[in-house]
This record gives C-alpha cells, structure tokens and sequence, in this order.
C-alpha cells in the first residue's frame, strides 16, 4: 500500500466494504426469496475473494524484496509467508467443520435466531473494515488514527464473541438446542465454538498490538505485528463468510 | 546430575506437573461445587484429566522457556537473533535455537520413543508366541498394541523432523530454519505430548488400536482421552514444522540454487511439509471431535442423535493415509541422496524423482478410502478410490526405476549406510509389491484386517523410514560428531535386523492370508498358526536386539569413535567440503550453487563454489 497515498487507500477500504455490505444484504435476500445454493456459494465466494484481495493484500506474498537475507524487508517476506502457511494450515480445520456439516445435517439446518445471526455478522464485517482502516493509517504514519481505529475493532470483535457465545448460544440452549441433543446441537455449537475461539485469539492479537502501538514500537515502514494481526483478523472474517450460510442460511429449518 | 536438575527439560516437567494438578484440581473443585461427580476411577475425573493435561502442556512450554522471546515480542521487547549454545552435552536438554542441535535432540528423542515402542511390541509379540492367552488380559494387549502403533508413529515424525532439521538448512545454504523459535517449540511441545501418550497406559488403557475409531473410542477408559490429547499436541510440532521447512526452503537458499538444483531430500521434505502443513489439522479435528463427544455429549459420531461414525472414519484416513506419505517420503528422499554418493554416478532421471515426490503427496491426498472398503461407506466410492490408490505406484515406480538404473554399471562400495540404503530398496519393494492386492477392492475384501495388512505395513515403514533413517544416521554422524560409527557393528546391526525382519514380514502375511486376524490377543490353536507365531516372536527380537547393538554403537562411537573431520565418503554436497562437526554458525563463508548436485564420476563437474572470502 506503499504506493499510494492516504486518502486513496482509505477510500479504497471504503469502497471494498460497501461491496462487502451489499453482498451480504443480497445473500440474505437470496437465502429468504429464493434458497438458491449456487447463488450463495457464488456470493461468499465473491465476498471472499474481495477480502483476501484487498483487505488481506494477498498479492504481496509476490513482492520481490532482495537484498540481504537479514534485512527488515527480506525477513518481513518470510513471515508473510508463513502466516501464510499458517492460515491454509488452519482453513483445513474450518473446511473438515464444514464437511462434518453437510455430512450429517445435509441441506438442513438448526433453528436459529436470523436477526441476532445477521446481526454479530454485520458486527464483524464491520470490524474488518475499522481494521483495514487501521492498517492504512499505520503503513502512512498516522499513529493516532490507528489507535482509534484498532480500539474499535477490538471492541466490536469483542461484541461479536459476546453476541455469539453470550446471547446466541443462551437463545440456542432456549430452543432445545444444546450441545448433547441431536448432532445439529453439537455442529452448531463446535462450528461457532472454533470460530469463535479464533475471534478471541484476533482480539488478544490485537490488544498486543494496541498496546506495542502506544509504546511506539512500529513505524510506517517497520510494522509486521500490524500486518499480522490484520491479515488474521479479515482470515477470521472470511471464515465466517463461509460459515454464516453454511449455519443460517442454506437449506431448510429442521 | 546437577546439569539436569537445572535444564529446561527438568523445568518443563516439573511444570508439567504443577501444571496438570492446578489444571484439574480446578475442575474438581467447580465440579464439586456444581455438584457434580468430583473424582473419578483415577483420582480425578475424566474432565479434570482432560483439561488438566491441556494446562499441564502449556505449563511444560512457558516453564521450560521456550515461549519467553515470544512473550518479550508481545510486550514491545526486542531480542537478539544470535544465540550461542554452550559447547558439552547441556545443551541437548535445554532450549537451543540452533537448528543442529534440534535436529539432534529430534533425533535422539526419536530413538528413545522407537525403543519404548519396539519394548512394547516384544511384550504383546511375547504373548501371541502361542496360543491361549499367557500373562496378558485383553485391555492390556489392546493397549499395548495400540500404544505401539502410535508411539511408533510419533518415533518416526520424531526421527523424518530430525533428519530434516538437521540436513535441510546445510543443504540450501542456510545459517538456520526461517523461524528459529518456532523450531524449537514443535521439538519441546513433542515432550508433553510423550508423556501424555505413555500416561494412557496408567489410566486404564484403550482398547480402540492407534486408529481410535468410534463407537468404541467413545467409551474406552480415560486413557483414550490421553491418548487424543497425546497426538492432537504431537500434530501441532509436525504442522509448525512442516510450516517452517516450507519457508525455509523458498527463502533462505544459497545463491544459484534453483529449483531443480535442490537436492532431492529437499524435494521430499517439501512433499512431507506439504502433507503435515494441511491434513494433520484433519486427524486433530476428527480427535478433538471424539473428545467432546465424550465430554460435553455431542452427537457426532453417534447414530443415535444422528451422527455418524463413518464421517470419522473419512475425517481421520484424510490425514493418516497422506501420513504415510509423510513417513516415507523423507526417507525415500534419503536413499536417492545417498545412493549416487556411493555408485559413483550421477542419479537417473533427477528431475523425474524430484517431481515423484510431490506426486506421491499430491495422489496421497485422494485414496484416503481405501481404508474403508469394508466400513460400509458408500458403495460407489469404492472404485474411483481404488484407482486412486493403485495410480500412486506410477510416482512410486519411478523412484524405483531411478535407483535402479543408478545402480546400474556403477562402481558400487558397501560400507554400513549403503548397506543400510540397499536394505531399505529391498524392504520398500516388498512394501509396495504388497500393496496393490490391498488396493483393490475384490482381493482387499479378503485382506482387510489380517495379518497381511500388518505384514505389508511393516514392510512399507521399515523400507521406506527405518532403513533410511539407520543409514542417515550412519552416513551423517561424522558431521555431527567428528567421529565415524563403528563399521563392525553397523554390519552386525545390519545382518542381524534384515534377514530377522524379512523372516518376519513374510511369515506375517502367509498367516494373513491364511485369515490370522489382526490386533486380537489370541487365536485358535486348531488354526496351526502357532509354530509360525513362535518364529515371529523370535525374529522380533532379533531385531529388537540388533538396534540395541546400534544403541550400543552410537553412544560408543560419539567419545570413542574413529576421527573423522574430512570429507569421509567422498560427496559433492556442501555440508561435506567443510570441516566436521559443522561450525555453530554452518557455512563461514556462503557458496554458490554452480552446477548439478549428482554429477558424480563427471570429470570437471562442480555443484557448489564457495565464495574467497566473507
């Protein structure tokens, strides 16, 4: 994001997310009018797509930064690479969840509360937007505006830990659906649970941040703790681009 | 003594202990509170176990120190990247950063796990010498059988992470592996997770086998869930390791190194990392699924609440069949580096090898069904899995080709490791000559679950890992050390393992065939298999004593052994152009990739330069 300047790459982050709102209102509208499949697997494909693009740069895997193998730069790349690993390493666990899934559900689903699963996904879309809003901030200097815009990310990923385990799983358990009734109990409650957990590692992730921020120990140049926690944190949003469908949306209630 | 009572190792554990105890007393006590069933069969409840073993691992990593330059990082605190090792044996029982000396502590670990294995296959091999059942009881022999095969398993991820965190940095070029830190982690999480696996034995066994299949692993004893916390931590060492070979490999190469200038081990770790980077999250999950069934009632696997105990089955083969892609592979790799060294040849087809490996991966992760051709999964799965299945032996077939033709008009010496590299083709052919009736669906419907099974299976680690990884040993330890293995007892290890093994191999699968069934403690004296058991027995411990010669060779040969600093077996690989043992920092000067790395024999060829000066 070097190469271009700040506005540009706010207005760009602005842009994306309006994508990602419209996207996600038509999913809903999809899944209620029409209970189209395809339709649904193409729109969480696309909203995927646009974050791992753009909010998660995948394309600077790509940078070619010579020089010496102990520089920042050179080092930098590394580690992009293997939080890289890292999160193909780890989408193989939220794929074998959603697998196990169809598997035993099928094109059924548990009967959940659509408001509040709207709801924690808007939360957290939203915070991948404040988070792509920090990072910009940070790549061209503006410490303050990073600050503010992490701390709300923070708070928001964290309404979302409490939307789902605090009123979610209180609402589900309400209904008849606990974790050792029928399996749709034990998937709902293993698939927002990993999730979940994931969240709550993002938020610890960037709370270190936060604080390492406050004592000046990233620059505009030297700021890979940053890139870290952001990329994790839109990789968590991505995984609940997949599992909000494959919870809320396709098939039928049971 | 003292040294131990002050390393990392002793540490580790003392905090494992205090750990696990504040980890379940804490269950208890809610337990209790709540009212619940406070204590259990042993001591504490199975919850309290389970959580207790998690707090106890963490425990381990934060008191051993592992994780300390990580928690600086996270407080804004800087630290150096250099770490010097003090020179003495300390080192191996404390927390080096040094990739050598991981790939040692790896390597040594991996041999005292393969010793308690290959003592628990003596004790259950001694009780199936004859019929009837003689000191054993049925849980016992389930759990010791079981624990063989998994406590096996673990020795040989232990033994391929050694091999390639020893070689794959001085191969490429690289002062280290890219994430020092990391490295040392998967080696120290390994700990913990070894005593976990060895405490199931104490907290009433298992009885599933290492395959932990439910219905039944859902109502085993608590061991069972030692036994899942025991290899869900053991796959995360092999998921971070195969994450920083990956990096490793694609940026810390010397200059000139282009892909297909790589030595071929390299090519096969990249194949293994590839498997244990993706699919050992499948085996953690499948695992983890059974845990909270048994702890919190979820119905995944069980028919009654809808689940399904065939989506196990899938979940788990996904993983451990692309597993023993990630046992053989580094080993396989192993032979083609070492075979060219002593034929004096340049290795046939290289580039065809090097894509071979990664063919295996990539195939490894389609046939994982083949498992279940009699589980009752869907019937039309059977045959695109078959197929599947019988295609990895065009990859596999190529190496074979490949080392065949190197050997071919070579001028072949024999000293210990080649005998090691020729034993492990031999082994590994029968391995894969057996394996095609397993593939196929009509003649597996037979096989499944006899002794042929075990007779194959054996025959395809032994080749494909055991050999390779006693003639890694043999043919590297000068560049450890400084000393060679002593070459009189490496043949008498040889000697005494190969035909002991070969006797073994077959005389299992003529009973398989003859319907011995496998993983049961007895079988009916009318069947007259007893006289072939005895002979099994018998050949077990050959081999059980031949490695206890290694064992013997080893330590012997570390202060007594003959000098070796030079190049000893005459390679062209970087590692051996500089003085034994590797200085702490491996290349002083860099090197430049030149040329091909098996050019042997070719008048004139070079692969590295080394650059004049710093």
């Amino acid at each position: 994001m070097a190469h271009t300047n700040k506005p540009e790459a706010l207005r760009l982050g602005i842009t994306i997310f309006i994508f990602l709102a419209v996207l996600t209102v038509l999913e809903f509208v999809i899944a209620i009018a029409l209970n189209a499949l395809p339709l649904l697997v193409v729109v969480a494909l696309t909203k995927a797509g646009l974050v791992v693009y753009y909010y998660m740069h995948i394309y600077k895997l790509q940078d070619e930064s010579g020089g010496e193998h102990d520089s920042y730069a050179y080092k930098t790349g590394t580690n992009r690479l293997g939080l890289w690993l890292f999160l193909l390493s780890d989408s193989f666990v939220f794929g074998g969840l959603l697998v196990s899934r169809f598997n035993l559900l099928g094109f059924t689903r548990p009967h959940l509360n659509q408001i509040l699963g709207l709801g924690v996904t808007v939360v957290l879309l939203v915070s991948s937007f404040f988070m792509n809003r920090a990072e910009s901030m940070m790549a061209h200097g503006d410490k303050k505006g990073f600050l503010t815009s992490t701390l709300i990310t923070i708070i928001l990923g964290a309404g979302f830990v409490i939307g789902v385990v605090g009123v979610e799983w209180q609402l589900a358990a309400a209904e008849g659906i606990r974790a050792s009734s029928l399996v749709d109990g034990g998937i709902f409650y293993m698939m927002t649970g990993m999730h979940a957990f994931h969240v709550l590692t993002g938020v610890i992730f960037l709370w270190i941040v936060y604080r390492n921020a406050r004592k000046d120990v990233y620059s505009a140049e030297r700021h890979w703790g940053v890139e870290a926690a952001t990329v994790y944190w839109h990789f968590v949003d991505v995984v609940w681009i997949f599992f909000y469908p494959a919870l809320y949306l396709i098939g039928s209630v049971i | 003594m003292k040294k131990f009572y002050n390393s990392a190792l002793a540490r580790g554990l003392l905090w494992q202990l205090i750990g696990t105890l504040i980890g379940a007393g804490l269950v208890t006590g809610i337990r209790a509170l709540m009212g619940l069933e406070a204590l259990g069969r042993f001591g504490f409840s199975e919850p309290a176990w389970v959580f207790g073993g998690l707090v106890g691992t963490l425990a381990f990593l934060g008191g051993n120190g592992v994780v300390s330059d990580w928690i600086k990082w996270a407080r804004g605190i800087p630290t150096h990247d250099h770490h010097e090792d003090p020179p003495g044996w300390e080192k191996f029982i404390n927390v080096s950063l040094d990739h050598k000396v991981i790939g040692i502590q790896y390597t040594l670990t991996a041999i005292i796990v393969l010793g308690l294995g290959g003592t628990f296959a003596m004790i259950f091999r001694t009780e199936l010498a004859a019929s009837g059942l003689q000191f054993l009881n049925g849980t016992q022999y389930n759990t010791m059988m079981g624990l063989h095969g998994i406590v096996m398993i673990v020795a040989i991820l232990l033994g391929i992470a050694g091999m390639m965190n020893y070689l794959v940095p001085l191969l490429i070029g690289a002062a280290d592996m890219a994430f020092p830190r990391l490295n040392a982690f998967s080696f120290w999480i390994t700990i913990p997770a070894a005593i976990w696996l060895v405490s199931s034995l104490f907290l009433g066994g298992f009885d599933t086998g290492w395959t932990g299949y439910p219905p039944l692993s859902a109502r085993a004893p608590v061991g069972m869930q030692m036994f899942f916390l025991a290899v869900f931590v053991v796959g995360w060492s092999s998921i971070l390791g195969g994450l920083n070979l990956l990096a490793t490999v694609a940026r810390m190469r010397a200059r000139g190194m282009t892909s297909f200038r790589l030595p071929i081990f390299v090519w096969a770790s990249i194949a293994t990392s590839l498997i244990s980077l993706t699919a050992t999250q499948l085996i953690g999950l499948s695992f983890q699924m059974v845990m909270f069934q048994r702890l919190f009632g979820m119905g995944f696997f069980d028919p009654a609440k809808g689940g399904n105990p065939v989506l196990f089955q899938h979940l788990f083969w996904f993983y451990s069949h692309p597993a023993v892609y990630v046992f053989i592979l580094p080993g396989l790799g192993i032979i083609s580096e070492l075979l060219p060294v002593f034929v004096r040849k340049p290795l046939f087809g290289y580039r065809w090898v090097a894509m071979s490996s990664l063919g295996i991966a990539l195939v490894g992760f389609l046939v994982w069904a083949h498992h279940m051709f009699t589980s009752g999964m869907n019937e039309y799965l059977r045959v695109p899995f078959m197929y599947s299945t019988l295609l990895v032996a065009v990859p596999t077939g190529v190496k074979f080709f490949s080392w065949v033709a190197t050997l071919w008009g070579g001028k072949i010496t024999v000293p210990t490791p080649m005998l090691f590299v020729l034993g492990g083709i031999v082994v590994f052919l029968m391995g894969g000559l057996t394996g095609p009736p397993n593939a196929t669906v009509s003649t597996d419907l037979h096989l499944h679950d006899t002794y042929f099974i075990v007779g194959h299976f054996h025959d395809t680690m032994f080749g494909g890992f055991i050999f390779p990884f006693f003639a890694a040993i043999y043919y590297w330890f000068p560049k450890a050390t400084g000393r060679r293995m002593n070459e009189f007892l490496g043949k008498v290890h040889f000697w005494l393992m190969t035909p002991a093994f070969l006797v073994m191999t077959f005389g299992m699968m003529r009973i398989g065939l003859l319907g011995m069934r496998r993983r049961i403690s007895d079988y009916d004296a009318a069947l007259g298999f007893d006289t072939t058991h005895l002979v099994l027995t018998v050949a077990g411990f050959l081999i059980f004593t031949s490695v206890l010669v290694f064992v013997y060779n080893l330590f012997r040969s570390m202060k007594k052994g003959e000098a070796a600093a030079g190049n000893l077996w005459n390679s062209r690989s970087p590692e051996w152009l500089v003085p034994s043992p590797m200085p702490a920092h491996n290349y002083d000067r860099p090197f430049e990739v030149v040329g091909e790395p098996y050019d042997y024999g070719l008048p004139g060829s070079k692969f590295v330069e080394f650059a004049k000066d710093k």
